[in-house]
């Protein structure tokens, strides 16, 4: 499997005057992401931009290696779309009907629609329903078939545009367990947006947070999360690359992340980061745990709360 | 319950949730799903629509038993007494009854017509054009309009370009143009040549491809005007109200006009059925027409209603709808 699955370039979106988003370069690693932001931050916009639903403004992307202004509908083929409209359907047909038509439109041949709409309800646990009509169908499974027309056809990649909205706790935990089976069990790349931290913990590894139409953080969520309730960030008026050297030839896990380098806690850190800093003349404006969790993160982003400095 | 669910799982991913290995079909064939499933859940969907349709074909039934009854009565002229020709006698039957697809109240005659009078009276099938008009707004409305509100239109652009999207839609409208108009007359039109007998097929033929031209000529304008309706809002009843009374009761004030005596000039062309109507006329070679037995206009005379103004409205019509549907669905829709 290639490293990537979405490659954009500058990708910008325009409505008019006003932005959905701008200047999108990201290369989306294969495996589960999730797409973080508020409402009104550009994701279904991203999305549809990538399906070829409306056109970029301008920028470039490549889903899979095709190119989705010439090749979109070789992109459209193999990506499973779950619309993040609570109504998209047709009310007075059946599951089955409406599942395998979806198939149709994607080309596969009448049986083979049919056979694979049947194993889709069953795989999304709409098995005994598919029979009944959308219209009888709760917000929940209907929340379903739209995860079963997004698979019939096999596709790659399977986006899910806030799939979890307006359902129940049950229906909300059903549904994300079966988006991080497809990645886990059946090898499947899914990209999960949403506007909810935890629905993006819970499934996927590696999250990108976007907000007013541009990506501001990313990257995988273990790291971004685990790592970071054990590191400490120091804040330094000058000299920070020396610092930085300094520590890291201490032997000490160190990066950089905006103004502040982070260091991987061990036992004494603050007090040898302190001597470092010492020695090479650095002055330290700031020291202390910093954001526990990605929520801090993107609390931070959003609410445009900079961490505190001393 | 989370029990059966990891079974049945367990089993799909055992037996049947498998890689999709298969070739993909074309574009055509897509295309081609769109309409079909239109139709199908249309049929499966409205029980009005089983209903009309069925009666559209037992008025068929009806028709053609009294033809063939009165099938040696009809053959001789009731004014002059004078034989008509069993070909003759095969195009005013069926020419009246395609031409009754689109007439309520406006009959027209051709002038100097040989017609015996009594198929214009008694087999003009304005009667069952209402019902064939219901059955259009009912199948058609529905056809863009519903997409909208459902919001089933980001489905459709997910996986098929814009005007796959229209052609599709079209399409739908063709199929059930076809299966309710081209194919019963099709079927009426061999059903005369048996019933009458001592046909000669050659010189039928012209008459048998102007009942197909006309009848899709028929579908084409109705597809046109109807989707362009179903284009602009979210309401199948708007929809389908409001392409109904553009097509009715424009056709009605024309025809009362011409009831009345009053004169009735180029605002014809507003009417769409009786443009398409007189479009009949002019496709069969017809130059002279009477409005309600009154009114005789000269189509080619270079004064009044002339038949490039017919041709040409009907063409503005169907043109103007279409660019209606494109229009909404290229830069409105899901925008
Ligand atoms: N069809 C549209 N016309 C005009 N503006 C739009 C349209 N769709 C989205 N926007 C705007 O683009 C921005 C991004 O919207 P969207 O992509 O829907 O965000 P998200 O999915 O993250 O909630 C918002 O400011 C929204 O108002
Ligand atoms: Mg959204």
């Amino acid at each position: 499997m290639e490293a990537e699955t979405i490659i954009t370039e500058s990708l910008t979106k325009f409505y008019g005057k006003i932005r959905g988003i701008e200047d999108i370069t990201v290369r989306i690693p294969s495996g589960g992401v999730g797409f973080l932001g508020p409402n009104g931050a550009g994701k279904t916009t991203f999305i549809r931009t990538l399906l070829g639903i409306i056109r970029p403004t301008r920028g470039r992307a490549q889903v899979l290696g095709y190119d989705i202004r010439h090749e979109i509908n070789q992109v459209r083929d193999r990506i499973g779309y779950i619309p993040e409209f609570n109504t998209s359907f047709i009310p007075d047909t059946t599951a089955m009907k409406f599942v395998a038509f979806c198939a149709r439109m994607n080309g596969l041949s009448y049986a083979e629609s049919k056979q694979r709409a049947s194993d889709s309800l069953f795989y999304v646990g709409l098995g005994e329903e598919r029979y009944r009509k959308l219209a009888t169908f709760s917000l929940g499974m209907k929340q379903k078939v739209k995860l079963a027309v997004a698979l019939v056809h096999d596709p790659e990649i399977i986006i899910c545009d806030e799939p979890t909205n307006g359902l129940d706790p049950t229906g909300r935990v059903q549904m994300l367990e079966l988006i991080r089976s497809l990645q886990t069990d059946e090898g499947k790349n899914v990209i999960l947006s949403s506007h909810l931290l935890r629905d993006v913990e819970q499934t996927t590894d590696y999250a990108m947070v976007i907000s007013e139409g541009k990506i501001r953080a990313e990257g995988n969520i273990k790291e971004l999360t685990a790592n970071r309730r054990s590191t400490v960030s120091v804040k330094v008026k000058t000299k920070t690359e020396e610092l930085l050297h300094a520590l890291e030839k201490r032997g000490m896990e160190v990066w950089i992340e905006g103004a502040f380098i982070e260091v991987k806690t061990n036992p004494d850190v603050e007090k040898e980061i302190f001597k470092t800093a010492f020695q090479i003349g650095a002055d330290i404006r700031y020291i202390g745990s910093r954001s526990s969790t990605l929520e801090d993160v993107f609390v931070s982003l959003f609410k445009e709360q900079e961490a505190p400095i001393q | 319950m989370r029990e059966s669910n990891t079974n049945s799982t367990a089993y799909v991913r055992k037996f049947s949730f498998r890689p999709f290995e298969g070739f993909r079909r074309g574009r055509v064939y897509r295309l081609a799903a769109v309409s079909w499933y239109w139709w199908i859940h249309q049929w499966e969907r409205s029980r009005a629509i089983k209903i009309l349709i069925g009666f559209l074909l037992f008025t068929f039934v009806l028709m053609n038993m009294f033809i063939l009854t009165f099938r040696d009565l009809m053959l001789i002229n009731p004014y002059t007494g004078e034989a008509i020709s069993p070909n003759q006698l095969l195009e005013d039957t069926i020419l009246q009854m395609i031409r009754g697809i689109v007439s309520f109240g406006m009959t027209f005659t051709a002038s100097g017509d040989t017609s015996n009078g009594f198929s214009e009276a008694s087999f003009n099938v304005g009667g069952t054009s209402i019902f064939i008009l219901i059955l259009v707004v009912l199948v058609g409305s529905g056809l863009i309009s519903d997409d909208i509100s459902n919001q089933t239109t980001e489905i459709y652009y997910s996986k098929l370009e814009r005007h796959e999207y229209i052609l599709g839609k079209f399409g739908a409208f063709f199929i059930f143009g076809n299966i309710v108009l081209t194919l019963p007359y099709v079927f009426e039109f061999f059903l005369l040549v048996i019933g009458i007998g001592e046909i000669d097929l050659i010189t039928a033929l012209p008459v048998f491809v102007h009942t197909i031209v006309f009848t899709e000529l028929i579908t084409v304008t109705y597809s046109s005007i109807v989707l362009a309706f179903s284009s602009i809002t979210r309401r199948r009843l708007y929809a389908g109200l409001s392409a109904f009374m553009f097509l009715f009761v424009a056709n009605m004030i024309v025809t009362s006009l011409a009831f009345t005596g009053g004169e009735v000039g180029l605002e014809i062309l507003f009417d769409v059925l009786t443009v398409l109507l007189l479009s009949s006329y002019i496709l069969t070679g017809t130059t002279t027409v009477r409005l309600q037995g009154f009114y005789e206009v000269n189509l080619t005379d270079g004064v009044g209603l002339e038949s490039w103004m017919i041709l040409g409205a009907l063409g503005f019509y169907i043109l103007i709808g279409f660019l209606i549907v494109v229009v909404q669905v290229y830069w409105r829709h899901g925008k």
